[in-house]
Parts: structure tokens; C-alpha cells; sequence
């Protein structure tokens, strides 16, 4: 196996220089704002989605590349090696429709879930930057109710709106050792903020008001990452990367209201690539979201989860000399948060494609996704389709 | 060739990103799915008026824009007192361009325009004018009544209220008016009603300029266009508003009823105000949403003028700190309830029992309200000093069952979001 089997694909390019104009694009693209999915929905329960912030070539392969993909900030390990700068950027807006009984609903949300840069350094070291989304809760419901005033029950209406996301910024530094092993270490901030305003309005206007209310919660924890990428024999490796999470903490108004831990995590994937030009990988991962269970109320639920994958990228057609990837994935994976024991299972198929843009020195990548969750002992249902884009510049 | 391509590819993939709107709106399968609970409204009804008063004789005068003559013996009397301080003295002769003395008048009126809404009476009424000019102390009722007699009548006019049209022409005596001019004096003229029962509302002020006019021709040739001179009068020494003040204004020989022990009145003749200051708790106006404000009142029975008739209760928000200890220059320094959105509420004077204000929006405005503003209110009748009605309303040092209350309904505040 020569060196460069465990160098990612997307890691080895020539240097580009930016025009003005390209950087304007990738501005355009970071500017899009990143915002969540509906609650009232199976996916952003609790404090909400976990978007996991993988790249858009990971996600292409439905996660199974998380471990080993330099550009998703999960195993400090797989920057080991990168000979180049490499910054990357993406989008990925997904389109929801919730099942409820004979009701369907159909909810939309935009994501920005990752932004990351790696520099290389002497030695095959090299450091990395990112900024990735964790948990994604931003929706807004509306309901009619009633409210009991003076014995009487009067219709009511109300309008919420949540607002905010958990994100994960990690510095992380990775060591190629030799060509057999990489090994990493990463430290993590996981911020963010929630805020959610409240509005009720009474169907007698002109003796009730409607209220507005308010409430900010910000968020604040740490946690150390490391991990290991070997080669076991020709073609096939191991990868696994481990996050002890520190305190988390949700504050509101300078107080701390709630504590607990950032969820811990452990994964593994196995990784063949024997096949010239083609990659597989298998894996698991494990995350202790009851970490959390601390810093929620007693209406929800967190559960530790428990997610398996696998996909592919194989060489396809040559564009302008390089070719094309073709990527395929599955996962079963466990939601986090629930309103009750019951689980959320979700299972995703993925398809994607890398596209060299600029030979070496640029790509874009694009994926889609089909995931459908399923509340354990309901009919409830949700699919969505998760599409996403994302470009890597190595100037 | 490549950065065009790299460029096109970039643009399509903001495009991508940027092209689908954000669509968040959801609930359906909520509340199975929307683990966020609502705090439940409280309902709290307490005494929470710390101190009211009633306040009497408004509208000052000079201020209404409507003058009510009544004559109803077992309700309410009133004059009215017109100062014609300045009178024309001169006009400019047919075909001469020169300016003439006047030496005789003709046509000589008094014209009144009325506010129809406030006729009353289906009988006839003698509307009488008296000069009431005197040297003595002018602006003493006493003195001022004692002038309403036969040898100081100059006019009158016999007209049924209910019938009567937006403007009333008082014939007035050409030779008193005439002697008038002659001395170069002022004509102040005294009006009652007498004979059998009725009332008028006459129109006081028209953009701060008196409504009533007396007119008359400089000359017996009908081709003169008639002389018009506007009330007004102007006192030693005395400010704009005192001159205004007298200018027009009513003397009241029968009024309502005082206010008498526990008792609040909104209106009456002379009309009263009410001041009602609060005191709420912050962690209602300020820690909470109040969804709904009323003050409740007992209302008492009352028997004064229209009593049947429906009236309008305006409410003025009292917004000077407080520094200003006299209630009544905190009520000239209120802001018009509607101002803050705090609703008319209507009312039957022969009414009684429990009633409500809606003061939603005024105890919500008390949290953006410094705290050295007292949380008041203040009440005034509608044609305040223009309708004989009153509303009478038990006072806080009254039995407890009949005390003013507010009734608050209110959503405290919680840090709902975290989940």
C-alpha cells in the first residue's frame, strides 16, 4: 500500500489561486443563513437535531466516510497527512413531510452544517479549523388551544417560534505517521443559543390581549477528541475516534439553569479501498446523548444512541482528465431526543457525486439523501430529503 | 477556461443553497410532538386602588365647547353670561368712503348656534336676554343673577327645544344696543330659559373663538351687510385663559347632587372627575403578560337629569410623576386615554351594581412607565358640562364588597425554551 492510501481523495490537489469573483461565490455560500427544521416533527425533538455537520462527500455515503473524511470534523486522525489547504464549505437545505394520523405537513430548512480549513504543516502534521453544527432547533408551530379564565374556556391560538442551533467549533491536529498509521487529537467548543418567542392570541380580541413572550438560552461545553486511523493489511484499514465530553451548560440570563455533559462519543468504521479508485467503508458509532439529560425538563427524553452505516465511492467517468466519484451509502441511525421512552429510529440512503471543477484544485461535491423516521409504538412517520452541495478550494 | 467553469459551478451551488425558502411553519401533530407547555393564565381579583377622589367643576371654564341652558327646576337650572366687550362703533357709508359713527342699529341678534343632540323639551320656552353689564363685581354669581330682571330684559325668543334648529336668532332691542355704541360701552348679555321646562346646548367655541355672535345693521338701509361682533372680554390684568375663560360661560342655580360620603362621581353638572391611583404588584405588570385588565365598580343608582340615558365615560391616563401632588393639575396634565388605546366605556347613569372598564392597555403601558409615575387613571363623562347626567360609583372607603377592583388576568413569565 502506497502512502497515499490514507490520504482522503479530496485531500490531494495542486494549488489554486482565488479570483476576486471566486471569492465572492464562496461568501455567497457561507451567507446563506443556517437555520433548522420543524418541530412538531420526529427530527428536531428535544434540543433538536443532530445535524452532525459531515461533509457533503460523507454525507453522500450516509455517514459511513465520518470517520475517515478530513473534512468532517469527527476524527482528528484523518487530517493526518493533508499536503495541501484545503477550505471547505457547504450547504444543505432539507425538505420534511411529517405524517400525523390523515394530516401531513410538509416544513423546509436551510443549513450551512459545516465550514472547515485544514493547513498543513512539516512532518505530516496538520492542523484544522471547523465549525459544524450539532444540534439544529429552529422551527415554528402553530396550535389552537383553550385557556380556563373565570371557569369559562375560551379559544386560543398559539404561535412559537424557535430559533437557534448548538454548534460544534473544533481545532484539531493530526499526525501522518509513516504510511501505515495517523493518529489526532482535537478540542471542541460546542455554542450556541436557542431562542424561542411565544405568541398567544385570544379569539375575543377586544377583551384579551395576546402575549408575547421571550426566552434566550445559551449554550456552553467542551470536549477533547482523539483518534487513530491504522492500516491493518493491504486495502483495508481501521479508524476510531473517541470524544469525552466536559461540562455542557445552558444559561439563561448569566445563570446557569441546566448542566450536564457534551455527549460522548465513540466510532469506528472500517475502510477498504483495494480497488484502485474505489473506496469502501463500514462503522458504527456510539453517542451518549443521555449526557444531556441533565440540562432538559422532564418532557423530554434523551437517549443514547446507537448508529450503523456503510457506503462507497467509486471512480466514475473522467471529467477534464480527473474522474468523476460516485458515492452510495446507507445508515440506521438513532435519534437523540424524544418526548417519551419510545425511540426515533431513522434509516438514510444516500447517493453523491465529486466533481473536479478546477482539476486538482477544486471540487464540488453534492449529495442527497432519503431519511425516514418512525416514533417506536406510533404511526407517526417522517421522510425528508436532505440535499447537499459543498466545495473544497485548495489554494 | 477552468475559472469561468469553477466560477459557473460556484454560482450554481449558491444558487442551490440559496434557492429553497425556508418554509418552519408547523404544529400539526402538536401537542404529541411539542413537549413545550404553556404556563396557565392566573385570574386575580384584589382592591387595588391605593386612593381615589372626585374632583369638581370642570370643565373649566373657557374650555367646553358646549354651553347647556337649562331650565328644569327639579334638575337643573342655568344662565349663560356673554361678554360683547367690544362693540363696532363705526361703518363706511353707501357712496361716501368715508367712515361714519354709528348712531343707529337695526336687526340687532343675538345668533346661538345649537347642538341639536342636546335639545330637550317638547314644550314651548321663552329664551330671555338681560344685560347683565355691570360695574359691580362681575364675575360674582350672586351679583351676576341679580341682574336677571325686568328692566334689564333686552330680548327674547319663544321656541320649542325639540324643534328647534343648529342656530338661534335672539331679537335683542335696538335702542339698548344703540345706547351701547352711543357710550362707547360693552354689551354683556345674560340668557336663561323660563316658562315650561327644556334645555338648549349652545356651541360655546369654535377653534377657541366664541361660537355665539351678536349681529346688527349700522344703518335702517337693508343693502348694509349686517355688523358681526364675536364675543369676548378682557379683564385687568388677566391672562389670555382667564379672558377666555369669561368670555363665555354658564352660572349653575341647580346643579347635581355632591358626591356625599364613599362615593366616586364621574360627571353631574357642575361635572366632576374621578382619580383612581393603583397599586398593582410588579410581579404583574412587570414579571408578567396581562391578557386582561378590567377595574370594576359599583355603580349607584342616580337619579340626576337624563339618568336613562346612556353616557360615555372617557378615560384620561395620568402621566405626571409624582411631584405633582395636586390631583387636579395631574388630571389637566393627563393624556387622552385613547391615546394608550384604553377604550370609552358606556354607561346608564339609573343603573347599578357591578360594572367594568376595560384597562387592558393602560395597565400594560405601567411597565414601560417610570416608576415615579404613579400607576392612575381618571374618568370624565362625555360633553362633559354640556349634559346633565352623572355616574355614580362606590369609593374605596366603602363596604369591601362594593370597593373599586381590578380583575387581572395575566401569564407570568417563563424560561420556556429550554425543552
Amino acid at each position: 500500500m502506497s502512502r497515499s492510501k490514507l490520504q482522503p481523495t479530496s485531500a490531494r490537489r495542486t494549488p489554486l489561486r482565488l479570483s476576486p469573483m471566486l471569492a465572492a461565490c464562496a461568501l455567497l455560500i457561507a451567507a446563506v443563513p443556517a437555520d433548522g427544521a420543524a418541530q412538531g416533527s420526529l427530527g428536531a425533538l428535544g434540543f433538536g437535531y443532530p445535524v452532525n455537520g459531515m461533509s457533503t462527500r460523507s454525507a453522500g455515503t450516509a455517514g459511513a466516510f465520518g470517520d475517515i473524511d478530513p473534512l468532517s470534523p469527527i476524527n482528528p486522525a484523518s487530517i493526518g497527512g493533508t499536503r495541501s489547504t484545503v477550505l471547505s464549505a457547504q450547504a444543505e437545505p432539507e425538505h420534511r413531510t411529517l405524517t400525523f394520523g390523515n394530516v401531513r405537513e410538509k416544513t423546509s430548512s436551510q443549513r450551512i452544517p459545516l465550514l472547515s480549513m485544514i493547513f498543513p504543516a512539516r512532518g505530516g502534521v496538520a492542523v484544522g479549523v471547523s465549525a459544524r453544527g450539532f444540534l439544529d432547533r429552529s422551527y415554528t408551530t402553530t396550535t389552537t388551544g383553550s385557556a380556563i379564565i373565570d371557569g369559562n374556556t375560551l379559544p386560543t391560538s398559539e404561535r412559537l417560534s424557535m430559533r437557534g442551533a448548538i454548534g460544534d467549533i473544533r481545532t484539531a491536529i493530526g499526525w501522518q505517521i509513516g504510511n501505515r498509521a495517523r493518529v489526532g487529537l482535537g478540542g471542541h467548543i460546542f455554542t450556541g443559543e436557542n431562542t424561542a418567542v411565544r405568541e398567544r392570541t385570544f379569539a375575543d380580541t377586544l377583551q384579551f390581549g395576546s402575549t408575547l413572550d421571550s426566552s434566550r438560552v445559551t449554550y456552553f461545553g467542551t470536549a477533547l477528541s482523539l483518534g487513530g486511523e491504522v492500516r491493518l493489511f493491504k486495502g483495508l484499514s481501521a479508524a476510531g475516534s473517541y470524544r469525552s465530553g466536559n461540562s455542557f451548560e445552558a444559561r439563561i440570563r448569566d445563570t446557569t439553569r441546566a448542566s450536564g455533559s457534551v455527549p460522548a462519543r465513540l466510532g469506528g468504521v472500517l475502510r477498504y479501498d483495494g480497488i484502485p479508485g474505489s473506496t469502501f467503508a463500514a462503522g458504527f458509532e456510539q453517542v451518549k446523548w443521555s449526557d444531556m439529560q441533565g440540562m432538559a425538563s422532564s418532557r423530554t427524553t434523551a437517549s443514547d444512541a446507537f448508529n450503523y452505516y456503510g457506503g462507497a465511492e467509486v471512480a466514475g467517468p473522467r471529467m477534464r482528465g480527473v474522474p468523476v466519484l460516485i458515492r452510495a451509502g446507507y445508515a440506521r441511525n438513532e435519534l437523540p431526543f424524544s418526548t417519551s421512552a419510545s425511540r426515533i429510529t431513522e434509516t438514510r440512503l444516500s447517493g453523491g457525486v465529486g466533481l473536479p471543477i478546477a482539476r486538482e484544485s477544486a471540487s464540488i461535491d453534492f449529495s442527497i439523501q432519503r431519511a425516514n423516521r418512525a416514533l417506536a409504538g406510533s404511526t407517526t412517520k417522517e421522510s425528508a430529503w436532505l440535499l447537499g452541495v459543498g466545495i473544497q478550494i485548495r489554494p | 477556461m477552468r475559472a469561468p467553469l469553477l466560477v459557473l459551478s460556484m454560482l450554481t451551488a449558491s444558487v442551490v443553497a440559496a434557492a429553497c425558502t425556508e418554509n418552519l411553519d408547523g404544529g400539526a401533530a402538536c401537542p404529541s410532538l411539542c413537549p413545550e407547555q404553556s404556563e396557565q393564565f392566573r385570574d386575580t381579583t384584589f382592591e387595588a386602588v391605593v386612593l381615589d377622589s372626585s374632583l369638581g367643576g370642570y370643565p373649566a371654564l373657557g374650555i367646553a365647547s358646549n354651553l347647556l341652558l337649562a331650565n328644569r327646576p327639579d334638575t337643573l337650572v342655568t344662565r349663560t353670561i356673554m361678554r360683547f366687550d367690544v362693540l363696532t362703533s363705526s361703518y363706511f357709508a353707501n357712496g361716501t368712503g368715508a367712515l361714519d359713527s354709528i348712531t343707529t342699529v337695526d336687526s340687532v341678534y343675538l345668533k346661538l348656534p345649537l347642538d341639536t343632540t342636546g335639545r330637550r323639551g317638547t314644550s314651548p320656552v321663552t329664551l330671555e336676554a338681560y344685560d347683565v353689564d355691570t360695574t359691580a363685581s362681575d364675575t360674582v354669581p350672586a351679583v351676576l343673577r341679580s341682574l336677571f330682571r325686568p328692566d334689564r330684559l333686552i330680548g327674547s325668543i319663544t321656541v320649542t327645544p325639540s324643534a328647534t334648529g343648529d342656530t338661534l336668532r335672539v331679537p335683542l332691542s335696538k335702542t339698548a344696543l344703540q345706547a351701547k355704541i352711543a357710550a362707547r360701552s360693552r354689551l354683556r348679555v345674560g340668557l336663561r330659559l323660563t316658562g315650561n321646562a327644556g334645555q338648549l346646548r349652545l356651541r360655546a367655541f369654535t377653534f377657541g373663538i366664541s361660537a355665539s355672535t351678536l349681529e346688527y345693521d349700522a344703518a335702517t338701509d337693508t343693502t348694509y351687510r349686517p355688523i358681526v361682533v364675536t364675543a369676548q372680554t378682557t379683564l385687568p390684568g388677566a391672562p389670555a385663559d382667564v379672558n377666555q375663560a369669561y368670555t363665555t360661560y354658564t352660572l349653575t342655580d341647580v346643579g347635581s347632587p355632591l358626591p356625599g360620603a364613599n362615593t366616586l362621581v364621574v360627571g353631574g353638572y357642575p361635572a366632576y372627575r374621578t382619580y383612581l391611583r393603583f397599586n398593582v404588584p410588579l410581579r404583574i405588570t412587570d414579571s408578567s403578560t396581562i391578557v386582561r385588565a378590567e377595574l370594576l365598580l359599583t355603580q349607584q343608582r342616580s337619579r340626576f337629569g337624563n339618568a336613562n340615558d346612556t353616557v360615555a365615560v372617557y378615560p384620561l391616563v395620568p402621566s405626571a410623576t409624582a411631584e405633582v401632588t395636586d390631583l387636579r393639575r395631574a388630571i389637566d396634565l393627563a393624556a387622552e386615554g385613547t391615546l394608550l388605546s384604553v377604550d370609552t366605556t358606556r354607561f346608564v347613569p339609573s343603573d347599578s351594581g357591578q360594572k367594568a372598564l376595560n384597562v387592558l392597555s393602560l395597565t400594560r403601558s405601567w411597565r414601560a412607565q417610570p416608576a415615579s409615575v404613579p400607576r392612575a387613571l381618571a374618568l370624565r363623562i362625555a360633553l362633559e358640562g354640556a349634559q346633565p347626567a352623572e355616574l355614580r360609583f362606590f369609593s374605596r372607603t366603602a363596604a369591601p364588597a362594593l370597593r373599586p377592583k381590578l380583575r387581572i388576568t395575566f401569564l407570568p413569565k417563563s424560561e420556556f425554551v429550554l425543552p
